[in-house]
């Protein structure tokens, strides 16, 4: 299957990213360095915040979508709608809802829900999606966000 | 700009309009291939001569390397000298400027918003995280709140 162009990509596609077990040492290690916060570095801390526990950054969560997302765009056989993307304007409606704590694996998943063009250039145009991390034991939504990629454009 | 305190600053601190300091934060070509590795593994964020003929025109750090190392700017500029109890989200991120090999960031947190809980002792305070390159061009904007304990809570 060749990669889809932005002119390709349907609303509403929803792919499955994959899942991801947070450690503690990971999530230590991630937030010594970004976000040294005691309740994401300091466990013995953490346990006197109001979270209870050593929790992952939020940043964290958000770098973990990425990682699943190029993961499944290499394993799609063209089916992923990132494959002519790579470069982002940004992200809106963030949103941490849940606390991630070591042990933890949150299911990923990625729904196309709008494209965009730009008036500025004609070679690629913004496709948007959805973008929810799910507690895999609860199915609890712990983590969503909007997702902004800039995607080729067929060439005319 | 304000300088280190010694007593946290509350809710009722953080009036419309001030101001935080953080950064600077200077960038290296190995952190930027580190976190890409890790996290963002694309030709543009690994590989100098790739990136050459990306969108990007070059060597350039990944949008959420760039939200970490904004997050450590907020976390010492802002978070150590708040009583504060842990962020939410963030409304918007925009990634306007590539953030290459060599630049040195420095953020300015401007509160933009405050709303107060109306049953529990601490209140929401939004801050636009506008970061600068050493051009001084502004490379990203983020929105950032953080729950703040009131003062007397």
């Amino acid at each position: 299957m060749t990669p889809l162009y932005w002119e390709e990509i349907e609303i509403g596609g929803r792919r499955e990213l994959g899942t991801y077990r947070f450690s503690e040492e990971e999530i230590v290690r991630f937030a010594r360095k970004y976000d040294p916060q005691p309740f994401h570095v300091d466990p013995e801390a953490a346990k006197q915040s109001i979270f209870g526990g050593l929790i992952a950054s939020g940043w964290h969560t958000a770098a973990i979508w990425m990682k699943l997302a190029i993961a499944e765009r290499a394993r799609s056989g063209g089916a992923s709608p990132l494959l002519r993307a790579g470069v982002s304007p940004g992200y809106e409606d963030m949103r941490w809802l849940k606390p991630v704590r070591p042990g933890m694996t949150l299911r990923y998943a990625s729904t196309t829900v709008g494209k965009v063009e730009l008036k500025s250039r004609s070679d690629v145009a913004i496709l948007l999606t959805r973008n929810e991390a799910h507690d895999a034991a609860t199915g609890e939504l712990v983590f969503a966000f909007t997702g902004k990629g800039l995607v080729q454009r067929r060439p005319r | 700009m304000e300088q280190a305190m010694t007593t946290p600053l509350h809710f009722e601190d953080f009036t419309l309009g001030r101001t935080f300091a953080g950064g600077p934060y200077a960038v290296t070509k190995e952190e930027i291939v580190e976190f890409a590795r890790e996290f963002d593994p694309q030709p543009h964020h690994l590989d100098e001569e790739a990136a050459k003929t990306s969108l990007l025109g070059g060597l350039a750090a990944s949008g959420w390397h760039t939200c970490a190392m904004t997050m450590r700017m907020f976390a010492d500029g802002v978070i150590a000298k708040a009583a504060a109890r842990g962020g939410i989200g963030s409304p918007e991120g925009r990634w306007m400027k590539p953030v290459r090999p060599g630049d040195v960031l420095r953020m300015e947190a401007e509160v933009i918003a405050t709303k107060a809980s109306e049953s529990k002792p601490f209140g929401f305070v939004t801050f636009a995280c506008k970061v600068f390159n050493q051009r001084e061009q502004v490379a990203t904007i983020q929105m950032t709140p953080i729950v703040a304990t009131r003062s007397g809570a």
